[in-house]
């Protein structure tokens, strides 16, 4: 098999898979909750639906309005492409990728916001100032987590770094990587994806104003980012480079499974904080990280 | 060959000077020429020709005239004659004589001045000559900064600059002086074998450091920067700020270095890039704005140059080297995109009049061009893949990993840094998110805004210019890399990889890819919505049915939670009248964040300098009979001295 057809195959896997996701979750709360629930694959159902739909946009965008989802969604499509999956390894892998990664999600985080603040209504200039505002801590804990992987394996290199488990700090890295999971993916307690009411929410409130095919990309990719999230934090976290190939891809399979079944579980029990709650809880995601960091540079090698 | 170019673009920097008051045309030519000669003895320096010196028996000021070009001053030769040449033909159309009848003339004949000194200053080798090359630069860069003098604003904050610059150079008369003093020459050289002169770095670190704005040395920069003439504020914050920079790089590479000096410079660093950041979200001022921004930027490059200082005392090179090429392509980098924003800022102010955020908003409409370039400039100081502000903090984070994995004490120092230069990353996004999504977008908030227009081609050129030179070092960065090989070669003899690290070589495909593939999904996603139909409709505001351009989202608003973490340094003044009772009377806000280091630190130690010497002038007043006294009391104190067996 050629290396282009290979790498089109790993990204196809990671755009086919992500969708299934956001349905999981809602099994998950359905079920808590004692309803049935929308099935599974509904996500792919609305994505379909969509695609076909005419687009509404507002009188004040500017043509921004439809390239920024579709440059963040390349950002998230080439995000992905470094994240190793498991036995098969990563489309791309280099010294410093694991960087590229968290600067490629910054990207994407730009761009829409940048849509975000097209439309001029001030929900969304709320929505936009408090993503990037929480992004400061959520970065700070990520550089921190890849810090600790970093000190622990010796690399920055994201195939290298996510081989190995956590070590001794596994649980404290676990910990502060679900935090972050649920802040950057919008989940409770930080953000309500199902309610209605725009001044209680993140990311819903952002993309408000879109509609058709760029909102469907804009939800496929949010659902990548939720899969690239949840396969990080089971990379991280269990000893993927020294199973066998096929109990690695079984792992990996049931990691992200208990990830999605964990999101579930948090949005059926929490409730939303309120916002000035929100960066006191991804404080405590950074120092998480912190000890993590510090919890592997003791254990590493002394 | 390097001798003729260097002569012939003096040639046109003086010639220019001559006839700018009189004819613009031939002005803008000569300049461009010199600078073009410039550059090419620049560039032929940097593509590894040799390096030129000339010692020559001309003495000025009774020195010799010693001058050399090796790679750093080429470097930084490169980024001035940019700049130099972009801000004079932008400055053909933005500063034009129908505009500005009053300083037209002689904005013209400083320009050339300011682009003169600045080289001077690069290529001198002999510390006489840099001290008067610098305090020529100095007073061209005043005059410019204070161009449209009519402005109270403008004239204060030329004479703050002017001040400040002065103690900065007070402080490198003393680094100078005491070098030659104890060197027994003006002339400049290595000579790190001179281990007693290590303790003049912090001399000239705080000269220079001052110069550069580093935090808390940076009370001059904001109001400098946002007051002049934006073709200025780009040449200021591009360059200008940059000598303090290369006065660092030049004589950490040459003079010993005290221990602990790489810890100070990167301490330094990361404060000034975290709060330079942070006083830049707290800004309504567009330009006021930016110039914060560069306090934050030079803050990143100092992270990288104080690691390879680290690394320079711990014999350890290799995360040095990484460190110390990101810091060093940051220079070029901050240049290129800081002059851009500044030129895009000046476009908006050149088409509205105004320089508040609060006023601005939807120009991405009358404004196309200016609102893609900013938004370019904008995501390449945000640090963001695939631009080159991505490449060079790449390049720093990777030195920062790299030392963190050598166990060694550099490691303790790596962490809070690399960590706290993630949050300037993310912090620098949300101010350019803020900036591009209340200035070009959304609906016009004021009459201002709504008439604006596109600025011309002589305008739009030289931002083409430095946007193309952004994307071209982020899509291919490797060939960059000879460059600062060549840099760090000057800096220290034997660091330099001649061949760029594999990595870079990876950064640079995947930066094309992403740029490809971005490009692809736009146009694909744009023919979907084609295929399928787009409708225009008000945007949707929970069904209010009148929205009006004052209930957007606002500057102030939208940095609000990020200013609020930071109100134990940003000491925000907020005044405000809340809307109470039943029929609320009238409601109103309006914060404004100061200049806390100035206002709160050297405005009450001013005054406390002037109380004193108010007091001691009291003493002074004239009368003989006084003075006879204070005589009585000097020779009763001496004699009572001696008599009690002291030795005078």
């Amino acid at each position: 098999m050629t290396p282009f057809l290979e790498g089109l195959l790993r990204l196809a896997w990671w755009l086919v898979l992500a969708p299934l996701l956001p349905g999981l979750i809602n099994k998950v709360k359905a079920w808590v909750a004692g309803r049935r629930g929308p099935p599974v694959l509904q996500l792919y159902y609305d994505l379909a639906r969509l695609w076909q739909k005419q687009v509404v946009m507002s009188t004040l965008a500017s043509p921004g309005f439809l390239i920024g989802p579709a440059v963040a969604w390349v950002a998230l499509a080439g995000a992905v492409c470094l994240v190793p999956l498991g036995p098969v390894g990563a489309m791309l892998s280099f010294h410093g990728d694991a960087l590229l990664m968290l600067y490629l999600l910054a990207l994407a985080r730009f761009f829409t916001a940048w849509a975000a603040l097209e439309t001029g209504s001030a929900f969304e200039g709320m929505g936009a100032a408090r993503e990037v505002s929480y992004a400061i801590l959520a970065e700070a804990a990520m550089v921190a987590a890849m810090l600790s992987l970093s000190v622990q394996t010796g690399s920055v290199s994201l195939v290298t770094m996510l081989a190995p488990s956590a070590g001794p700090g596994a649980a404290l890295l676990a910990a502060g990587l679900f935090t972050v999971l649920l802040a950057e993916n919008c989940r409770v307690p930080f953000d309500d994806p199902n309610t209605h009411l725009e001044l209680t929410m993140i990311h819903e409130v952002m993309v408000l104003d879109h509609s058709g095919p760029p909102l469907a990309v804009i939800l496929h990719g949010a659902a990548m980012k939720l899969l690239l999230f949840s396969v990080l934090l089971t990379e991280a976290v269990l000893p993927m480079g020294e199973l066998s190939p096929p109990a690695a891809t079984g792992v990996l399979l049931a990691g992200v499974l208990g990830v999605t079944i964990g999101v579930g579980l948090v949005e059926s029990l929490l409730a939303r904080f309120a916002f000035r709650r929100v960066p006191l809880l991804l404080t405590t995601g950074v120092l998480f990280c912190l000890f993590a960091l510090l919890v592997a540079w003791k254990g590493g090698r002394a | 060959m390097i001798a003729v170019l260097l002569l012939l673009a003096v040639g046109g920097m003086v010639a220019g000077m001559l006839v700018g008051r009189a004819a613009p045309r031939l002005w803008l030519g000569l300049t461009l020429a010199g600078i073009a000669a410039g550059l090419a003895a620049a560039v032929s320096v940097l593509a590894g020709g040799t390096e030129w010196e000339w010692h020559s028996a001309i003495l000025i000021g009774g020195e010799p005239l010693h001058l050399r070009l090796d790679g750093i001053s080429a470097f930084f030769l490169v980024l001035l004659g940019t700049v130099g040449g972009a801000g004079a033909v932008y400055a053909h159309e933005y500063w034009a004589e129908r505009l500005h009848p009053r300083s037209a003339r002689v904005a013209r004949g400083w320009w050339s001045a300011l682009v003169l000194t600045l080289a001077l200053v690069l290529v001198s080798a002999n510390g006489l000559h840099f001290l008067i090359a610098w305090e020529l630069f100095t007073l061209s860069a005043y005059f410019l900064v204070t161009l449209d003098r009519r402005q109270p604003a403008a004239r204060a904050a030329g004479w703050l600059y002017l001040g400040a610059s002065h103690v900065a150079v007070l402080a490198l008369f003393a680094f100078f002086a005491l070098l030659a003093a104890r060197t027994g020459s003006w002339d400049l050289g290595p000579m790190r074998e001179h281990k007693e002169l290590a303790p003049l770095f912090w001399l000239a670190l705080f000269g220079f450091g001052l110069k550069a704005g580093l935090f808390p040395l940076h009370i001059w920069l904001p109001d400098a920067h946002a007051n002049a003439p934006s073709h200025v504020s780009a040449m200021m914050s591009g360059v200008a700020i940059k000598m303090g920079i290369y006065g660092l790089v030049r004589f950490s590479g040459w003079l010993p270095m005290p221990t602990g000096a790489g810890w100070v410079v990167a301490a330094l660093g990361v404060a000034s890039a975290v709060l330079g950041v942070a006083f830049a979200l707290g800004q309504h001022d567009l330009k006021r704005l930016l110039a914060y921004h560069s306090v934050e930027n030079v803050g990143i490059i100092l992270i990288g140059l104080g690691f390879a200082l680290v690394a320079v005392e711990q014999g350890d090179t290799m995360w040095g080297r990484l460190a110390l090429a990101g810091g060093i392509l940051h220079v070029w980098n901050h240049g290129l995109f800081k002059a851009l924003l500044f030129f895009g800022a000046g476009s908006v102010l050149h088409a509205t009049g105004s320089r508040e955020m609060s006023r601005l908003g939807g120009l991405w409409r009358p404004m196309p061009w200016t609102a893609t370039l900013f938004g370019l400039g904008a995501v390449a100081i945000s640090g963001l893949p695939p631009l080159n502000g991505f490449v060079s903090e790449w390049l720093v984070y990777l030195g920062l990993f790299d030392a963190t994995q050598s166990h060694s004490e550099a490691a303790w120092a790596a962490i809070p840094a690399a960590i706290l230069l993630g949050v300037t990353g993310a912090m620098a996004l949300a101010c350019f998110v803020k900036v591009c999504g209340v200035v070009f977008l959304g609906a016009p908030r004021s009459a201002e805004a709504a008439r604006a227009h596109e600025c011309g081609g002589m305008m739009r050129g030289p931002m083409l210019l430095l946007g193309a030179a952004c994307v071209a070092i982020g899509l291919a960065p490797v060939l960059f890399w000879p460059v600062l090989a060549r840099v760090t070669s000057a800096w220290r003899p034997g660091w330099a990889d001649a061949t760029a690290p594999a990595p870079l070589l990876m950064l640079g495909g995947v930066h094309l890819a992403l740029a490809a593939a971005a490009g692809l999904a736009g146009w694909l996603l744009w023919a979907r919505v084609k295929q399928r139909g787009l409708a225009r409709a008000l945007t949707w505001d929970c069904g209010y049915v009148a929205p009006t351009a004052r209930m957007q989202y606002t500057a102030g608003s939208f940095a609000g939670t990020i200013t609020a973490w930071f109100a134990w340094i940003l000491h925000p003044i907020v005044q405000e009248q809340r809307a109470e009772a039943v029929l609320p009377a009238g409601a109103s806000h309006r914060s404004h964040t100061p200049e806390t280091v100035l206002e709160r630190v050297i405005e009450p130690m001013g005054t406390v300098v002037m109380a004193v010497s108010g007091a001691v002038r009291r003493r002074q007043h004239g009368r003989v009979q006084s003075y006879l006294f204070y005589l009585l009391i000097g020779v009763a104190v001496l004699a009572g001295v001696v008599l009690a067996g002291g030795e005078i």
